[in-house]
């Protein structure tokens, strides 16, 4: 188990950032979600062991976060939001302080730095300073520190902000595969859904400190029996027609797709019948699930 | 907007290389990696910068030294920089002041526009307590203010959470419907590909494509199309499409009962589709294309 | 398995306690603070009145063996301290090496509070403006460890200005007089200079690191950190200054107008020579113009001044005077002092005092000062540096 709470709760003076808050959250991949001003921040410092709160009760890896925080901090790394490298010393030298900060030996930490810096893939870049690095370059640093220390969980706050898609791409295939096949659970809090999918297999949504939604990616994305989207080569308007004669029932979305419901008994052979008969080419058939996005504004429009 | 062979360098370091481009109405995405010349571009195009060659033109006029033209051209900047004091209310409504209205008018706007974005509740409070969704909601919305005509945004939707994205580009949607141009420069591809199918790629301050997303991916023969297909029968169908000549490929998933098929003609094999799927004896359960997207479009004209 | 993982390893390795992460920010406070050129040569610089003390120490050993390499030193020596003290080196062993530690320790402090520029504003406002705390706090070290660490980078350096030269002199000076009673007349210096380099450390570390956590552009930190230095100096000593000058002034108008009142009371003319007054109140013409002993007059109002000074709490507004007054205290100077104005003729002996002896007032005053200074301090760090317990 990765972590729960019990009936956490935390204000700020007037403002309620947790309110009673009581969620179980398996080990792996989770993604954390919400929208702004959700909690997502102050849960993340909870976690950690970083803000007393007014009440309630949790753990993290079994861990109490009241009574063992600097264990638990042994045991997570934290990769923050903003820019958090100081300037003045070069990447490999920050990423070995990094290590002794938790307390490894110095040697044990240098030795470790070079092996994750290598991992990263900041290859001859290790030895210039920290300031003199891209945007993808310095998050990835910032991973390989929060990682030096070989922690049972990986905390992301937004790791792919304001990168290109290429950095994009590296930084959540490192993610996955620290996931996935290293054994790391990782808790990755992001706004870029796709992201998160991409990611994760578990989802934990809040909304004004409460929990909205929880649940694994696979079991909240439903099915929808008999409907399909569709998109043609040509305008949907004349392929819609015909389906509606059949006994269908169509809906217009963005993007050219169509949205098709097949009437009881009937499979999507009904549209391939349809598009052979109209000498249509399909260019897009699946079967219709909710995306990540869907699950997200329902749960948050829910009062 | 209309660039005509333009070229701006900076000292030694080229931004924009040679580039010939004409806007249209609508919604348009501008992507290109780190350094392509993207803001290059967008300061180019609002007058910010004069090109070292070439001549940049904005609803017809040059746009360099015409302080009239911008009336009609919205700019929401990447950057984060306000006046922290001035409230929410106060920023936009100067602005609109700034953009010529008169004070009715100006009022009126900047209620319609904080409306518009969803900034009323907190139109009171100063700028130095918003949340950066809430800055770039504001950074929006005194783009909108004087209704102009031309629309640039960079980074519109950075720090904003799923539920303020869904207004946003809802909002630029229909900028874009009422035959406004709109040019829009991000990073996050899947973003614009809800946006909008027409893009402009820049790489190294070139241009390296335009158009419809679609279109262009017809047009990359380098890389044959890869096609997805998902059928209970796969491998049986595998063997029937190789008998096919416009396919050169097919590459079987296991575990999702799938078969990738590679083809450089993908409009002639999916004209024989349909009529394999009814009449054929396969019943294929999905048929979809994961190349043929904006990610695929760009790693491939883009990576090195 | 011939080909190897080349992707991500575990690592299993021991964790040392927390109590020890303070020693790692210590060491990458220095490691940066070295990497400073400025700071290097101000090190460097601040060795040569260590050399100067040496230098003195091995001199004053030398005079005690009565080494024929000093003797044409001697009558410098004899010109600036006395004759009497030079004559008999052993008597005023005790004295003269404290006094030398008293200036040399003096000096340090300047170099001390020009290091401290260098190496403490960055301490913490870096760490504020690039938001490097949740670096430090998200791993396994409490908020005191990190002070602790920023603190030691303070005590390492100020150590190296203060702590080491002394140390060093002092077996130098050890060496030259080749006589191990030294050892047990001066020892107590040896831990004062080491307490005094605490108090100096302590003291100091604490007001700049609060100073260093109030601001984000270290630039600012340091023009406060001149102002706590500069300005307080100023103030106190124009404060003091302007009141010994008022107070010199006063007496010095009451005591003639008492002697002038008592020599009028006097039935007999005393046969003085006509001297021009030089009061402006004087012009009572009784029977002869009033004379006036301006020399008696002179010597009470340095007693009263050396009495007044002993209470005189204006001094304490500047920093500087609060620890080396400490300081001074704990070597014993003035007890030096007094012995050394035994050589000096009577009437002179006041003046002696006050011109050499410096603030006067009781030293737990200071301590008093230098105390609260630790507190605001603490209150100021505790305040700004919060374990990130806020809403952005």
């Amino acid at each position: 188990m990765l972590f729960h709470l019990e009936g956490v709760t935390k204000t700020y003076g007037a403002i309620t950032a947790l309110d009673n808050l009581s969620v179980t959250v398996p080990a792996g991949a989770v993604g954390l979600l919400g929208p702004n001003g959700s909690g997502k921040t102050t849960l993340i410092r909870t976690l950690l062991g970083l803000i007393p709160v007014d009440n309630g009760t949790g753990a993290v890896l079994e861990m109490d976060f009241h009574t063992r925080q600097l264990d638990i901090r042994r045991m997570v790394g934290f990769a923050p939001e903003d820019e958090c490298l100081f300037p003045g010393v070069a990447g490999v030298e920050f990423a070995a302080y990094a290590g002794e900060l938790v307390g490894m030996r110095t040697k044990d930490a240098m030795q470790r730095a070079h092996e994750v810096l290598d991992y990263v893939g900041l290859g001859e870049a290790r030895y210039r300073r920290v300031e003199t690095y891209s945007t993808g370059m310095k998050q990835r640093l910032k991973l390989a520190s929060a990682v030096v220390h070989d922690p049972k969980l990986l905390i992301l706050d937004e790791p792919t902000n304001g990168m290109d898609p290429a950095g994009r791409e590296e930084v959540l295939e490192l993610a996955r595969d620290l996931a996935h096949n290293k054994g790391m659970s990782l808790i990755f809090s992001s706004h870029l859904l796709p992201d998160v999918e991409a990611v994760c297999d578990h989802v934990v949504v809040l909304g004004a400190g409460r929990l909205l939604a929880e649940g694994r990616i696979k079991d909240l994305k439903q099915f929808h029996p008999g409907c399909f989207e569709v998109r043609l080569k040509a305008g949907p308007a004349a392929f819609a027609r015909r389906l509606n004669n059949l006994g269908c029932t169509t809906e217009s979305r963005e993007d050219d797709l169509l949205l098709v419901r097949v009437p009881d008994g009937h499979s999507q052979q009904t549209i391939w019948q349809a598009a052979a008969d109209a000498r249509e080419q399909i260019r897009f058939l699946r079967p219709q699930r909710s995306t990540l996005e869907e699950i997200f504004l329902k749960a948050v429009e829910r009062p | 907007m209309e660039f005509h062979e333009v070229s701006k360098w900076y000292g030694n370091v080229i931004g924009i290389n040679k580039l010939s481009i004409k806007i249209p109405a609508g919604v348009t995405g501008l992507l290109g990696p780190n350094g392509a010349g993207k803001s290059t571009l967008l300061q180019l195009a609002t007058g910010q910068l004069y090109p070292s060659q070439g001549r940049v033109r904005v609803l017809g006029q040059e746009v360099w030294n015409s302080p009239g033209l911008n009336r009609f051209i919205g700019l929401c900047p990447e950057q984060d920089a306000f006046y922290e004091w001035m409230t929410g209310w106060d920023f936009v409504y100067t602005c609109a002041r700034l953009g010529g209205l008169n004070r009715p008018a100006a009022r009126a706007a900047a209620a319609r526009t904080l409306d518009a974005v969803g900034m009323m509740p907190n139109k009171d409070r100063a700028v130095r307590g918003y949340s950066k969704g809430m800055r770039q909601r504001t950074k929006l919305a005194q783009a909108l203010v004087h209704d102009p005509d031309v629309l640039f945004l960079d980074e519109p939707f950075t720090g904003t959470d799923p539920v303020a994205r869904r207004e946003l580009m809802d909002i630029i949607r229909r900028l874009g419907a009422e035959r406004k141009s709109v040019l829009v420069s991000s990073h996050v591809l899947h973003e614009v590909h809800t946006l909008t199918p027409n893009i402009i790629l820049l790489n190294r301050g070139r241009l390296v494509a335009e158009g419809h997303v679609r279109q262009i991916r017809d047009l990359i023969d380098k890389h044959p199309h890869h096609i997805v297909l998902s059928c209970d029968d796969y491998r049986k169908l595998a063997g029937h499409l190789l008998t096919w000549d416009d396919v050169e490929g097919v590459r079987v998933q296991a575990r999702e009962k799938a078969i990738v098929v590679e083809t450089h003609a993908p409009d002639a094999f999916y004209s024989r589709l349909p009529e394999l799927a009814a009449r054929g004896g396969f019943d294929i359960k999905e048929v979809y294309s994961d190349d043929d997207n904006l990610e695929a479009v760009f790693k491939y004209l883009v990576s090195k | 398995m011939p080909i190897f993982d080349q992707g991500y390893q575990h690592w299993s390795g021991e964790l040392t306690d927390h109590g020890w992460r303070w020693l790692t920010i210590t060491r990458h406070g220095v490691r940066i603070g070295m990497k400073n050129r400025l700071l290097r040569i101000a090190l460097l610089i601040a060795w040569l009145p260590a050399a100067v003390l040496a230098f003195f120490l091995c001199v004053w050993g030398l005079l005690e063996q009565k080494s024929d390499l000093v003797q044409p030193l001697v009558p410098f020596l004899a010109a600036m301290i006395g004759p009497e003290i030079v004559n008999d080196p052993k008597a005023y062993r005790v004295e003269v090496w404290t006094l030398a530690y008293d200036y040399f320790l003096l000096t340090e402090l300047r170099f001390s509070m020009l290091v401290i520029l260098m190496v403490g504003p960055g301490l913490i406002s870096r760490d504020l403006r690039f938001n490097a705390l949740p670096l430090y706090l998200s791993r396994p070290l409490r908020r005191i460890d990190y002070f602790v660490g920023k603190l030691g980078v303070v005590v390492v350096f100020l150590g190296l200005v203060l702590v080491v030269p002394s140390l060093i002199a002092y077996v130098l000076g050890l060496l030259f007089s080749l006589d191990l009673t030294i050892v047990r007349d001066t020892f107590t210096l040896l831990l004062a200079c080491i307490g005094y380099g605490a108090v100096v450390s302590v003291s100091a570390g604490l007001l700049i690191l609060a100073l260093s956590s109030l601001s984000r552009n270290s630039r600012y930190v340091g023009l406060f950190w001149l102002a706590v230095w500069f300005v307080s100096s100023m103030v106190g000593t124009v404060l003091a200054a302007v009141n010994e000058e008022h107070r010199m002034h006063h007496q010095y108008k009451r005591a003639v107008e008492a002697e002038q009142a008592a020599q009028a009371a006097r039935p007999s003319q005393v046969a003085h020579p006509v001297q021009p007054e030089k009061t402006p109140a004087g012009s009572k013409q009784r029977a002869g113009p009033p004379q006036v002993d301006h020399q008696r007059i002179w010597a009470d109002i340095q007693r009263e001044q050396r009495e007044a000074a002993k209470t005189d709490w204006r001094p304490l507004f500047s920093y500087t005077t609060n620890v080396s007054r400490v300081g001074r205290h704990w070597l014993g100077a003035d007890r030096s002092w007094e012995k050394l104005a035994e050589t000096v003729p009577a009437e002179e002996r006041d003046r002696y005092l006050l011109e050499n002896m410096g603030a006067q007032y009781p030293w737990y005053w200071s301590a008093i000062v230098l105390a609260v200074l630790v507190g605001l301090s603490v209150c100021v760090l505790n305040f700004r540096v919060k374990s990130l317990d806020r809403l952005r």
